[in-house]
């Protein structure tokens, strides 16, 4: 948890930042030996240089962004194991960590398979449900909101959320649409209103469901935060991340789909811009209580449809960052900052992230070309990528050492991370190593 | 009125493209002559997306726009007036994989530049396109994946395609992550960054 200094509102965004970020680098550590906690503070310490943009040693490689499911499958975890059975995953995470040195803690993302089964989500399907056991977890894309929708949602985002979105994508939560709009209630009168539905069997039946997937869920957080307690013990710090998306990307990836949203900037433009402005103050109090609560430095967005050839460079400016623009700020102010995991490529966008204050930014990328990203970037971010997933799948141990050398001679002088550009499943042990060590010579 | 509608589809004004369409109809107008223009408009689509100046959203909402053309045209034409077709194509994404936007793109792509193709859809297993090159003769395969975990899959369809002897189809590979060092790993013949790229591939192989 993150509790502000006093003086908060005195305090300049970079101030803010900074508190934010020595409470991170500071918060307890259960650490299992003396020599666990030197390297846990060596490595933070190194991470935090990065991220002020400091002088330091030497960059940094981070598996977690691409390698964090083969650090268990390569002991034989599946993807069913990653959605059901934490507990199982604690020895392989331990087992990698201590065999590889990373410079960060890497684990698989936490989904709650049981807490899934219990809600009948829909919006996704995951290995040990429909997907073989060997997969994980996989988007289903819908258009859980109609183009006729967009000014319901615009007029209040968390009512729609609650009332029409929750229920289509967890038929368990259909009950909400029960519930009346919060805000009317202020007379005596408007308690009956308010309380009607919990009276009702098929809303207390939900409820009844509800408190049995929190027990689940309580299970297995308990199960996740124990094992990222140990890793961090073992002296390996995380990044410190919560997960955010762009308002475009909340509205294209989860209610509207990609075909759904990139069409819409053609057919209802206004709605949609509508819609994308209504959602910028709740996504902005999502993050910084998220922030607040767990004490993360970093917003890390995952991007997807503001990429290259996803649109013009015309509609990017008017429909994806305007809004997108208006929330990295509003988190700058409160000393937060933007982690980009820049997903395909931005070739004709880093002039757009070259307008955000200095450190606002970290930019990892995939498929940009990293030469233009050090000459218009580096001196104002930290950057980090974009070792191929293709290369860690079927290259040699050669062309990846090759590969990242490269990216660590062009970011000499700068903040940099060592990344990779995506996600994969496979790998060799030879070529994380390989990936892990390059920035240690 | 033929420029109207290209220029309309090229433009992306979808209202104006449909109701162009049902003006040529009316007005006598040859249903293949209509067709003809739809296929011209992408042909200029397909160059500007080719060149970085046409976008994944302009080919979705041409689509869009295309299909509804052809449903206005369809039943207009005369039995055996339809084009000839100059190559089959059998596209799907690979098992796991259920993304399908990018290969519906490349199917439609490959469809107005006059291929005959049959979309298996998604999460296709390789007995499955194995058993579609087999009944339909066609001598070009696509598959297509989003995720990394479909390198995998790819790689096994190629070797189902390559053990049942099919040795003279021509397979090609696409998605996100696909690049010549998962050519290679797949064995595949080539692979495409984009849809204009499987319509270059295909036009090479027919």
């Amino acid at each position: 948890m993150f509790i502000r200094p006093d003086n908060w509102n005195q305090m300049s965004p970079l101030e803010r930042r900074k508190a934010r970020l020595d409470a991170w680098q500071n918060a307890p550590v259960p650490f299992i030996n003396p020599q666990a906690e030197a390297n846990y503070k060596e490595r933070i310490e190194r991470l935090r240089k990065i991220y002020d943009m400091e002088p330091h040693d030497r960059p940094i490689a981070d598996p977690f962004m691409g390698a964090n499911e083969y650090i268990v499958r390569r002991k034989g975890i599946n993807g069913k194991d990653m959605v059901y059975n934490h507990e199982k995953l604690r020895e392989p995470l331990l087992e990698f960590h201590n065999e590889f040195q990373p410079d960060t803690s890497a684990m698989p993302l936490p989904y709650p398979g049981k807490v899934m089964d219990m809600l009948d989500y829909k919006s996704y399907i995951w290995g040990g449900q429909k997907l073989p056991d060997n997969l994980t977890i996989q988007a289903v894309e819908g258009e859980y909101m109609t183009g006729d929708e967009y000014k319901e949602f615009a007029a209040d985002p968390t009512n729609f959320w609650m009332k029409k979105y929750l229920p289509r994508v967890m038929p368990t939560l259909a009950p909400l649409a029960m519930l009346t709009e919060f805000p009317r209630v202020s007379e005596n009168v408007d308690i009956i209103d308010l309380m009607v539905p919990f009276g009702l069997p098929p809303f207390q039946a939900m409820l009844k469901t509800l408190m049995e997937a929190g027990d689940e869920l309580m299970k297995m957080l308990a199960i996740v935060g124990q094992t990222g307690a140990m890793i961090a013990g073992a002296g390996f710090p995380g990044m410190g991340f919560n997960i955010v998306k762009t308002p475009f990307d909340y509205l294209g990836d989860t209610v509207r789909g990609t075909k759904g949203i990139l069409t819409d900037m053609y057919r209802r433009p206004n709605d949609l811009l509508a819609a994308c402005e209504a959602y910028v103050p709740v996504l902005i109090n999502a993050v910084i209580s998220a922030s607040d609560r767990n004490g993360a430095p970093c917003a890390l967005y995952v991007l997807h449809k503001g990429a290259d050839g996803f649109m013009s460079q015309a509609q990017f400016e008017k429909f994806y960052w305007s809004t997108w623009k208006q929330v990295m700020l509003a988190l700058y102010e409160e000393g937060i900052t933007s982690y980009l995991f820049i997903e395909g490529s931005y070739n004709n966008r880093l002039e757009n992230l070259a307008q955000m204050p200095e450190k606002s930014l970290v930019c990892h990328f995939d498929k940009t070309d990293m030469r233009r990203v050090k000459e218009v970037l580096s001196d104002k971010f930290i950057i980090a990528g974009n070792v191929p997933a293709s290369l860690m799948t079927a290259g040699t141990v050669d062309e990846v050492r090759a590969y990242c050398a490269d990216l660590v001679e062009l970011f000499e002088g700068s903040s940099y991370i060592m990344t990779h550009g995506c996600y994969f499943e496979n790998t060799t042990d030879e070529k994380l190593r390989a990936f892990i060590d390059s920035v240690k010579k | 009125m033929s420029k109207e509608l290209i220029d309309a589809i090229v433009d992306m004004r979808e209202e104006d493209a449909v109701k162009i369409t049902a003006q040529l109809l009316d007005g006598g107008t040859d249903p293949l002559v209509v067709l003809d223009a739809c296929r011209e408009a992408m042909g200029v689509i397909g160059m500007r997306f080719e060149t970085g100046e046409s976008f994944i959203s302009e080919l979705i909402l041409a689509g869009e726009i295309l299909s509804q053309i052809s449903a206005i045209v369809k039943p207009r034409i005369q039995k055996g007036g339809a084009e000839k077709k100059i190559g089959k194509v059998i596209l799907g994404t690979v098992q796991g994989d259920i993304h399908d936007i990018a290969k519906d793109i490349v199917g439609f792509m490959l469809d107005v530049n006059g291929f005959e193709v049959t979309n298996l859809g998604v999460d296709v297993p390789p007995a499955k396109f194995v058993e579609a090159v087999k009944s339909s003769g066609a001598k070009i395969v696509g598959l297509s994946g989003f995720l990394t975990l479909a390198f995998d899959p790819m790689k096994d369809t190629v070797a189902a395609i390559k053990a049942a002897g099919l040795n003279e189809v021509k397979i090609m590979i696409g998605g996100g992550q696909i690049d010549e060092n998962i050519r290679q790993y797949t064995g595949a013949d080539a692979y495409g960054k984009d849809a204009m790229a499987a319509v270059a591939l295909a036009k090479s192989w027919s």
